[in-house]
């Protein structure tokens, strides 16, 4: 068993303080296990030692010299590779972006490097953050630790594996209909898509601007609670980053917890989930009446149009943000056209070499847009160019964001009747490596327990049914805590309330 | 163990539907492909070209359902919160991060980006 596997944020904390271990040490034993690990699963794109010993050295100063250090000092963190760290790489596992180097931190990455937290290194994910099982990176995929024939899930699936096969305390991911949930789903980890608003977009590289939230995958529902406290607040260059003041959230009052009403959205448990997640959902919602707090059913009417309210809405929006690749910015370099331009007069279908450079600004554009974005980034973006264009706007945009307005306008009528929402994360446990990759829609259909909350700005947490240690010997299984606007102390209380049974 | 009982594209919430309506026409036809990759700036090959032909059916048939759906008199949902308004004062700064860009720009001359001829 791996020393690592029992060490939580909270634990190294309290280990740190009392001398029991080193940051660096910790460190250390994170790297060496990634090294053995990682071949298997491939959580991490790139590491960063040097840097991760040095902070980590750092914090043991501060330790030997008794000053007060935080909760997250000297904590081992995995970051998402769409998050910017000034000075390092940030590729989004897009070939696009395969030269490029972070001019800035993300507001995030200010606020945790202030915690002096230890950054092991940056994680897989799908191209841009799209997708549901990370086999759309242009790098590698990444395997379930739990079964390396399945995927981990996505978009964040190299933050939830790292986390879950003990290769990092806990990770960043971003959510933006469901890729911190699903994977952490997959994985059996917590994780965490915060309230719209509540953590700073700056510095994410951008999908669906009013979708998008970073958020934390973590061992325990404590840990998502410490985490998310020290990422959320306003940054001036969120303009969407909203004023608020949550209270402790990690030392919930348990008595205020079983209060509160739990409410079970028929929509939620209709046909088509598997038998593992449906019998696990209900084993957690036993567990939780038995703590004694109220259940009620209830409808959310338009949740069937979720799938298809995002698939318009996210892919215009992927559209506009992903027109700023444009093949010269972000550091697809001169010696990248070449190379690539090489590639194609090798297969005999381009111009040579030579005429690269005096070919038009817009050659450059079709040609590095056509060989930098992979098959589901331009599938999303040749939609969102559709639905966007004149004569279908109407017929397609505007009329899927009046249907958002109706989803939102569902979770404010049930939430006028219920304090939360329970419902499982996924239809069906980690699917096969290969087994939808060419199949978009059914793809698609992973994320349809997890969008709805996106679209409403609602908080959602998802916990696994019960403890996976690594590697266990059945795929995980997650349910979900779906919270009020700005009420992540609700769902975090109640799932380390469950964390407890 | 895990198997798979339903088809592959059976939805939970709207059940079986969903896969027969997958062969329905989708308004994507070669021709507006071609003309969307160009606003695009995207270059496909014939072979992508012909998998998103098909894909975007497949996902085109699925929007259908929000046809029958009556939204007249409810107002767009444009952005993910209710703030209005976000302003921020409109003094000056003397400093920009423009090096840390320009060092990503892969020609630079005297400080802008290189590229070549925008009209030829």
């Amino acid at each position: 068993m791996s020393p690592l596997e029992n060490l939580t944020i909270k634990s190294f904390h309290d280990g740190l303080v009392s001398k029991k271990f080193s940051a660096r040490e910790i460190a250390q034993a994170h790297f060496a296990h990634i090294k053995k690990a990682d071949t298997n699963i491939g959580a991490y794109l790139r590491l960063s030692e040097e840097s991760a010993l040095r902070e980590a050295e750092n914090v043991d100063l501060a330790v030997a010299r008794g000053d007060e250090v935080g909760l997250l000092a000297g904590a081992p963190l995995a970051l998402k590779d769409n998050l910017l760290v000034k000075g390092g790489r940030a590729t989004a596992a897009s070939k696009m972006l395969e030269g490029y180097i972070a001019s800035y931190d993300a507001g995030v990455i200010q606020k945790l490097k202030a915690e002096r937290v230890v950054f092991l290194g940056k994680t897989n994910m799908d191209e841009f953050a799209m997708g549901s099982s990370t086999e759309n990176s242009a790098l590698h995929p990444t395997k379930n630790p739990h079964d390396p024939t399945c995927v981990p899930g996505g978009s964040s699936g190299g933050s939830a594996a790292a986390v879950a096969s003990h290769m990092a305390l806990a990770a960043l991911g971003s959510d933006t209909g469901g890729s911190i949930r699903q994977p952490a789903a997959f994985c059996g980890v917590v994780g965490l898509k915060p309230t719209y608003g509540a953590v700073s977009r700056s510095g994410l590289i951008a999908m669906c601007s009013s979708l998008d939230q970073i958020g934390p995958l973590t061992k325990t529902v404590e840990d998502a609670a410490i985490l998310f406290s020290s990422i959320a607040g306003h940054d001036p260059l969120d303009a969407t980053s909203v004023h608020y003041a949550y209270d402790d959230l990690a030392n919930p009052k348990l008595e205020t917890i079983k209060k509160l009403c739990v409410g079970i959205p028929e929509e939620y448990f209709g046909e088509g989930i598997s038998e593992e997640v449906r019998s696990g959902v209900e084993d957690a919602i036993k567990k939780i009446k038995g703590l004694g707090l109220q259940f009620k059913k209830i409808s959310l009417p338009h949740t069937k149009y979720a799938l298809s309210t995002y698939y318009i809405v996210m892919p215009a929006e992927v559209s506009s943000n992903l027109g700023r690749f444009d093949g010269i910015r972000y550091c697809r370099t001169a010696q990248t056209n070449a190379d690539d331009t090489q590639k194609n007069a090798e297969k005999g279908q381009r111009e040579s070499v030579s005429s690269q450079r005096t070919s038009a600004l817009s050659e450059i554009y079709f040609r590095q847009r056509g060989m930098g974005f992979g098959t589901e980034t331009k599938r999303r973006i040749i939609l969102g160019t559709f639905v966007l264009s004149s004569g279908y706007y109407d017929a397609y945009y505007e009329k899927a964001q009046r249907v958002r307005r109706l989803m939102k306008n569902d979770f404010e009528s049930a939430f006028k009747e219920v304090d939360v929402m329970l419902t499982p994360v996924t239809p069906t446990p980690a699917f096969k490596i290969g087994e939808k990759i060419d199949d978009p829609l059914s793809m698609y259909l992973s994320d349809i327990f997890t969008i709805p909350a996106n679209l409403a700005g609602v908080p959602a947490l998802s916990l696994p049914i019960k403890s996976y240690p690594y590697p266990s010997a059945e795929l995980p299984v997650g349910f979900q805590l779906i919270g009020k606007w700005h009420h992540e102390a609700d769902i975090l209380g109640l799932g380390q309330l469950y964390e407890k049974i | 163990m895990r198997t798979r009982k339903r088809p592959l594209l059976f939805c939970p919430i709207l059940g079986n539907k969903l896969k027969s309506k997958c062969i329905m026409s989708s308004p994507i036809d070669k021709k507006t492909l071609a003309h969307l990759a160009k606003l695009a700036r995207i270059e496909l090959g014939p072979d992508e070209e012909e998998k998103l032909l098909k894909d975007l059916g497949g996902i085109f048939s699925h929007f259908k359902e929000l046809e029958a759906l009556d939204t007249s008199g409810v107002a767009p949902l444009t952005g993910g919160s209710d703030l209005q308004n976000v302003f921020r004062d409109d003094g000056e700064r003397e400093n920009t991060n423009q090096k840390a860009g320009i060092e990503q720009f892969p020609e630079t001359h005297d400080g802008f980006l290189k590229v070549p001829p925008v009209f030829e």
